[in-house]
């Protein structure tokens, strides 16, 4: 589905981006002059196998690595740190654990000092949002890893970023789960719509979720191999023989195997 | 709880039919256990008493229970068993809270800064495997034999883990927890008070506790030498006047209270640190 509002400048910017890990002897390259730009509102989804440099992207485009070469910008400006205008989900859910899921929730808007009473409206609404209402009060140790991630997906939101990363964040989900969390991330895309990068492994994920899906190489360091344009209608069907041609296409084009 | 079902029951909710089942049910049941392990312990002790295997010095379990009562009632050294205990467990308090004091902030101090580790961990693993016990000679010449040398050396053993905790608590807090407050606008200080803090604080909460049962052994050394009252002072005297009762019965308060002692921090990390799951 091609950006229906027409023309839109580049909300993420990636030009000439490589990252090298170490030194002398022991550098890794891993990642290779990557282009990219994300256009506002738009879901792509970045997609490799492990050891694909995928993840690093990601966390350039955060701002946790700085890139060896090149530049990565947002709204036009360079990305050099991290910041509450990009939300970030983590595949290993990273929640406090000290803190209730409303603790979690509120932590953005706490740390930009928002009011005690105004954070928590916010957050019950994200909460709410992404179908926790009722487990306000429950600690991450109480959850299944698709509450987890829901609270991970609801803190991201909460600080009302620019762009939301996620970051392989069904990667340690059962395959149930994990489809209804895909269908859930639609769900909640559509309803608060945020230009996303979503990062995985798995073309079905990927067909299901992108707007536009970039497929990296498949060994260090990664390389941008090919880029598609996902025009099926939402809400897509796993099973639509459109849906499998195209993940029948990826596949055979890219040799993934995953 | 759930130690009840370490043994498979016939299926919890019905009735034992025949008195076959009674009596099986009976014996898979954690708690008679228990009980018949105690029970067994003791028959033996006494069956070695009665038979005189270990010479004359090895009491019968009762003979232990009468001397408790009696200290319990008659002052020994101008003191009853209580003030004894008291006395012991004021020098591990007043040590303890020295220890605390000056341990977990230089724990702390080592975790956040690579400089104040690199000077303090060479003199620290110098001093970390000396027993605190080879300390006692060298604290008399210095602080005599009052209060002040006994309560020295047991904050030499109960200071170690409250460091070593506290540093490692520092030093292994996830690091992506990290990345996620960077990413939410967390501030250098904001970090501190909202991850580095909380995650670090069940290991310091656990060198803690340990540097109280650390404590508790050390007060004995202690008292071993030169002390006119306290629990080491009581099995000291048993051994000069030779009553092996006397021995026992303090060696079964120390247990009784560090047990009492941990099973108070046990319900006190509970209420200190909710988020933390029964089986951890």
């Amino acid at each position: 589905m091609e950006n229906k509002a027409g023309v839109k400048k580049p909300k993420i910017e990636c030009t000439n981006i490589s990252k090298f890990f170490g030194e002398g002897q022991e550098r890794i390259h891993v990642l290779d002059t990557i282009d990219l730009s994300v256009k506002e509102n738009e879901f792509v989804v970045i997609l490799g196998p492990g050891q694909s440099g995928k993840s690093t992207l990601l966390k350039i485009i955060a701002g946790l690595y700085k890139p060896s070469t090149g530049h990565a910008y947002l709204d036009g400006k360079e990305i050099s740190q991290p910041g509450p205008d990009r939300g970030i989900v983590f595949q290993r859910y990273t929640l406090f654990p000290w803190k209730t899921v409303m603790g979690n929730v509120e932590m953005g808007p706490k740390l930009q000092g928002m009011p005690r009473k105004q954070r928590r409206e916010l957050a019950g609404h994200y909460i709410n949002l992404v179908g926790l209402n009722g487990f306000e009060k429950a600690y991450p140790h109480q959850l299944s890893g698709g509450m987890k991630q829901r609270v991970g997906i609801a803190r991201a939101y909460a600080n009302n970023p620019k762009v939301m990363l996620l970051d392989e964040p069904f990667g340690q989900l059962d395959a149930q789960t994990r489809y209804f969390m895909e269908q859930e991330t639609v769900r909640i895309w559509e309803t608060e719509k945020r230009t996303v990068i979503f990062v995985t492994n798995n073309i079905e994920e990927a067909v299901y979720l992108g707007d536009r899906i970039v497929v990296l190489e498949g060994k260090l360091p990664g390389k941008m191999k090919k880029i598609y344009d996902v025009n099926l209608p939402r809400p897509r069907d796993y099973t639509d023989p459109d849906f499998l041609e195209l993940r029948h296409r990826i596949t055979e084009e890219t040799e993934l195997t995953l | 709880m759930s130690n009840e079902a370490l043994l498979p029951t016939s299926s919890g909710a019905e009735r034992p039919k025949t008195f076959r089942e009674f009596v099986s049910a009976v014996f898979k049941n954690v708690y008679v256990l228990y009980t018949i392990s105690i029970i067994s312990f003791l028959l033996l002790w006494d069956a070695a008493s009665v038979l005189n295997l270990l010479g004359k010095f090895l009491p019968r379990p009762m003979e232990v229970v009468y001397q408790l009562y009696d200290m319990f009632l008659n002052p020994l050294a101008g003191k009853t068993l209580l003030e004894h205990l008291w006395f012991s467990l004021r020098r591990v308090l007043i040590a303890f809270a020295i220890a605390v004091a000056i341990g977990v902030p230089i724990g702390l101090s080592m975790g956040f800064s690579k400089y104040v580790h690199a000077i303090v961990k060479p003199v620290f693993d110098l001093f970390k495997p000396m027993p605190p016990i080879a300390w006692i000679s060298l604290a008399i010449l210095w602080f005599g034999i009052g209060e002040t040398s006994k309560i020295f050396i047991i904050v030499i053993g109960a200071i170690v883990p409250c460091i070593i905790n506290s540093y490692n608590g520092i030093r292994l807090v996830d690091p992506e927890l990290y990345d996620c407050i960077r990413m939410l606008g967390g501030n250098k200080r904001q970090e501190v008070i909202e991850v580095t803090f909380p995650a670090a604080f069940p290991a310091i909460f656990a060198g803690i506790q340990i540097s109280l049962s650390m404590a508790w052994t050390t007060v004995l050394a202690a008292e071993l030498v030169g002390a006119r009252e306290g629990m080491g002072f009581i099995i000291i005297t048993g051994m000069n006047v030779s009553k092996p009762a006397m021995i026992i019965g303090g060696m079964v308060v120390i247990a009784l209270t560090a047990w009492a002692i941990s099973v108070a921090v046990t319900h006190l990390e509970r209420w200190v640190c909710p988020w933390k799951t029964k089986l951890e």
